[in-house]
C-alpha cells in the first residue's frame, strides 16, 4: 500500500509547476482574501473568481474531477452548517439573474455563499498544492519569515506521513483479516488502543534512528536542501496579473464605471 | 466522529476575525516554539515532526462505534500528544499538522489556519494537559482510575473547548446567521461524544504505554498493576457525558434563544459612478461602435435592437428605457456568469490544446 498519490500531481511538470512558489502562495493568499471579503448575500459576483483556480488547475496537468471530489469529500461539515441557516434568516430578498426573478428568504442566499465560498477556497488551495511540491511551499514560508522550528517539523511530518500512514494501513488490514468487526466492544477498544501504542513506540524509536542518521551526517542545527527559489519575469508577470484579475472581481465598477 | 470534522474554514469567517485569530496563533506558536526550544533536547527535534505523521496514521485506525452502525471514529490525538510531549511542543506539533491538512488535504482555510490552530492545538493543549496534571497528581503513583479519570477529563474537557470556540467566532465574524447558542449547543453536544471516545482510546494507549514504555510518561519503572480498564470507570464516565449531554441539551433549549436579533442586513455595495475625463475622438469613435454591436452593453441587457444605439432607439421608438436598479444588477450578474463560462472555455480548450504536446504528469 502505497499512499504517495495522495501528492501525486504536485510531481508533474507544466507551465504552472514552474511558478515559484512564492507566487502561488501570495496569489491564492489574496485569492482567499478576496474571496471572503464578499459580504454574505454575494453569489453571482463570486462566479467570475472561478476563473483562476480552474484555469491553474487546467493548465497545471491536474484533472477536474480530482479537485471536485476534494470538494465533495470535505463538505459534510458546511452543508449542515448550511442546512441551518436559511431558518433563522427569514428576511425576504429579492433574487434577480438576468430575466427571471423571484424572491426568497436571505438565509437561502447565505447558505448559497457558504457552499460557493467553501468550493472556490478548496479548489483554491488544491490548484495551490497540486501544481507545487511541498519542500518549495516550505522554503517559501521559510523566505517569508515562519519560524525556523515548525518548519523543520513540518519537513519531518511530510516526510513520514507516507511512511507511516501505510504502516498504520498494514496494522488495520491484519486487524481486520483477523476479525475485529465480530468481537464485543471492550476487546475491539482495547485492540485500537494497542495498534496505536505499538505505532507510537515504533514512531519514537523511528525517531532516535532519525536522529542519529541526522548527526552522523554533520547535523547542528541548521537545515539545507536543495530547494532553490528563483523569481523569475514570468512569476512576476504571473502575481501580477493574478492580483490585477482578483481587483476587478472584487472591484468590477473599476473597469466601467 | 469522521463526518463533523471541526476546521473552521474561510467562509465562516470575516477579515478582522481571521487576522486578529492569525496574529493570535502566531505569537502563540512563536511562544511555544520558544519553550520547545528551551525544554527539548535536540535529540527529541525529529519526533515532534515524526509524531505528527503518526497522529495522521493513527486516525486511520478507525473503529466502529456499538449502535451507531455506519459511522466510526478514531483518535483525534492532540491532548494525549500534550501528555507525551507537554503542551508547548505539542501544540508545535499540531500546528504543524494542521498547516499539513490545510495545505496537502485543503482542510480548514488558509486564512482559518489561526482560528483552527487556537481551537484544535492552543485550547486543547493547555486545558488538558493542565487538568490532566491537576488530576493525576505525582505521576509514579498515580492508581489505574485516577490515569483513567485525569486522561478522560483532559480529553473532553479540552475537546469541547476547543469546538465551543467554533461558534463564538462564527457569530463574531457575522457570517453565519444561525443563533450562535444553538450552534454552540450543537457544537457542544457533539464534541461531548466525541472526547468520550477520545478520552477511551487515549488512555487506552497511555494504559498500554505505562506497561511498555513508561519512560515515555516520565515513570520510573513498569508497572504491572496499572492501567487496566475496568467496567465501572467506562460506565462511570459513559453516565457523566450523558447527564452532561442532557443538561446541555435541556438548557438550550428551554432557554430561548430568539432574542437575539442576527438579521442585521449590510448594505449592498454602492454603485461606483465614478466621473471620467472627456474621452478622445478615436475612443469615443470605438465605444459608439461599440454600444451598436455589443450583445451585453456595459454588462447590461441591451435596450436597442443590434446596429442602433439606445438613443437612436429610443428617438426612433420613443419606447421608455427599462428602469430600476435591481433589473440593471440581474443583467450585469448574468453578463457576468456568461463571461465567466465563456473564458473558461477558452482557457480549457488552451489547456487541452497545450497537454496535448505532452504528458504533464509521469506515469507511474
Amino acid at each position: 500500500m502505497h499512499h504517495r498519490h495522495i501528492d501525486r500531481f504536485a510531481q508533474g511538470d507544466s507551465p504552472v509547476h514552474r511558478l515559484d512558489a512564492r507566487a502561488k502562495l501570495i496569489a491564492v493568499i489574496a485569492y482567499s482574501v478576496i474571496l471572503i471579503s464578499f459580504n454574505r448575500y454575494a453569489v453571482v459576483e463570486l462566479v467570475p473568481l472561478a476563473v483562476l483556480p480552474l484555469a491553474m488547475l487546467w493548465f497545471g496537468g491536474v484533472p477536474t474531477w480530482f479537485a471536485l471530489r476534494r470538494v465533495l469529500f470535505l463538505s459534510p461539515f458546511i452543508l449542515f452548517v448550511c442546512i441551518l441557516s436559511p431558518w433563522y434568516d427569514r428576511a425576504p430578498e429579492v433574487v434577480s439573474f438576468g430575466p427571471w426573478r423571484c424572491e426568497i428568504a436571505g438565509g437561502w442566499l447565505t447558505s448559497a455563499d457558504i457552499a460557493v465560498k467553501f468550493t472556490l477556497g478548496v479548489l483554491a488551495l488544491t490548484a495551490l498544492t497540486s501544481t507545487t511540491r511541498f519542500p518549495l511551499l516550505l522554503e517559501a514560508m521559510r523566505r517569508f519569515g515562519v519560524p525556523k522550528m515548525l518548519l523543520l517539523e513540518l519537513g519531518f511530518l511530510y516526510r513520514y506521513l507516507f511512511v507511516l500512514i501505510d504502516e498504520a494501513m498494514r496494522a488495520r488490514r491484519a486487524r481486520d483479516f483477523r476479525g475485529a468487526a465480530l468481537a464485543p466492544v471492550g476487546r475491539r477498544l482495547s485492540a485500537v488502543g494497542s495498534i496505536i501504542a505499538s505505532l507510537f513506540v515504533r514512531t519514537l524509536e523511528r525517531s532516535e534512528r532519525i536522529y542519529m542518521a541526522m548527526a552522523a551526517r554533520g547535523y547542528v542545527g541548521e537545515w539545507h536542501g536543495l530547494n532553490v527559489l528563483h523569481f523569475r519575469p514570468r512569476d512576476g508577470a504571473f502575481l501580477a496579473g493574478a492580483l490585477l484579475y482578483l481587483l476587478l472581481c472584487r472591484f468590477p465598477w473599476l473597469v466601467h464605471p | 466522529m469522521v463526518v463533523l470534522a471541526m476546521h473552521m474554514g474561510n467562509e465562516l469567517l470575516s477579515i478582522p476575525m481571521a487576522v486578529v485569530t492569525l496574529v493570535l496563533a502566531a505569537l502563540l506558536i512563536a511562544a511555544a516554539a520558544l519553550a520547545a526550544r528551551k525544554t527539548l533536547h535536540p535529540e527529541r527535534l525529529p519526533l515532534m515532526g515524526v509524531m505528527g505523521a503518526f497522529v495522521f496514521a493513527g486516525q486511520m485506525i478507525n473503529f466502529t462505534l456499538p449502535g451507531m452502525p455506519g459511522t466510526s471514529g478514531h483518535l483525534g490525538g492532540g491532548v494525549l500528544l500534550a501528555i507525551i510531549l507537554g503542551p508547548s511542543a505539542a501544540i508545535v506539533t499540531i500546528t504543524a499538522i494542521l498547516v499539513v491538512q490545510c495545505l496537502l488535504f485543503q482542510d480548514g482555510g488558509l486564512l482559518a489556519l489561526g482560528t483552527n490552530i487556537l481551537n484544535m492545538g492552543v485550547v486543547p493543549c493547555l486545558l488538558g494537559w493542565s487538568l490532566y496534571r491537576l488530576l493525576l497528581g505525582r505521576a509514579e503513583r498515580a492508581k489505574s482510575w485516577r490515569q483513567y479519570l485525569a486522561t478522560w477529563m483532559a480529553c473532553v474537557v479540552g475537546v469541547t473547548g476547543g469546538a465551543a470556540l467554533v461558534p463564538i467566532e462564527a457569530s463574531l465574524s457575522g457570517v453565519l446567521q444561525v443563533p450562535m447558542v444553538k450552534f454552540l449547543a450543537v457544537m457542544v453536544a457533539v464534541h461531548l461524544v466525541i472526547g468520550f471516545f477520545e478520552g477511551l482510546i487515549t488512555f487506552v494507549v497511555v494504559a498500554y504505554l505505562r506497561q511498555i514504555r513508561p519512560a515515555v510518561l516520565g515513570l520510573p519503572s513498569a508497572d504491572a498493576g496499572g492501567g487496566k480498564l475496568s467496567r465501572g470507570a467506562v460506565t462511570a464516565s459513559l453516565l457523566v457525558t450523558a447527564v452532561l449531554l442532557a443538561g446541555v441539551i435541556t438548557w438550550f433549549s428551554s432557554g430561548s434563544p430568539d432574542g437575539l436579533e442576527w438579521s442585521y442586513r449590510e448594505h449592498r455595495y454602492a454603485s461606483g459612478a465614478k466621473a471620467l475625463g472627456e474621452p478622445s475622438h478615436a475612443v469615443s469613435a470605438v465605444n459608439a461602435w461599440q454600444a451598436k454591436w455589443s450583445l451585453l452593453p456595459d454588462y447590461t441587457k441591451r435596450s436597442a435592437p443590434l446596429g442602433q444605439t439606445p438613443a437612436e432607439a429610443n428617438g426612433a421608438e420613443g419606447a421608455p428605457a427599462e428602469g430600476g436598479t435591481s433589473v440593471a444588477k440581474a443583467w450585469t450578474s448574468l453578463a457576468g456568469t456568461l463571461g465567466t463560462v465563456v473564458t473558461l472555455a477558452i482557457l480549457y480548450l488552451a489547456a487541452v490544446l497545450l497537454r496535448r504536446r505532452g504528458r504533464i504528469v509521469p506515469e507511474h
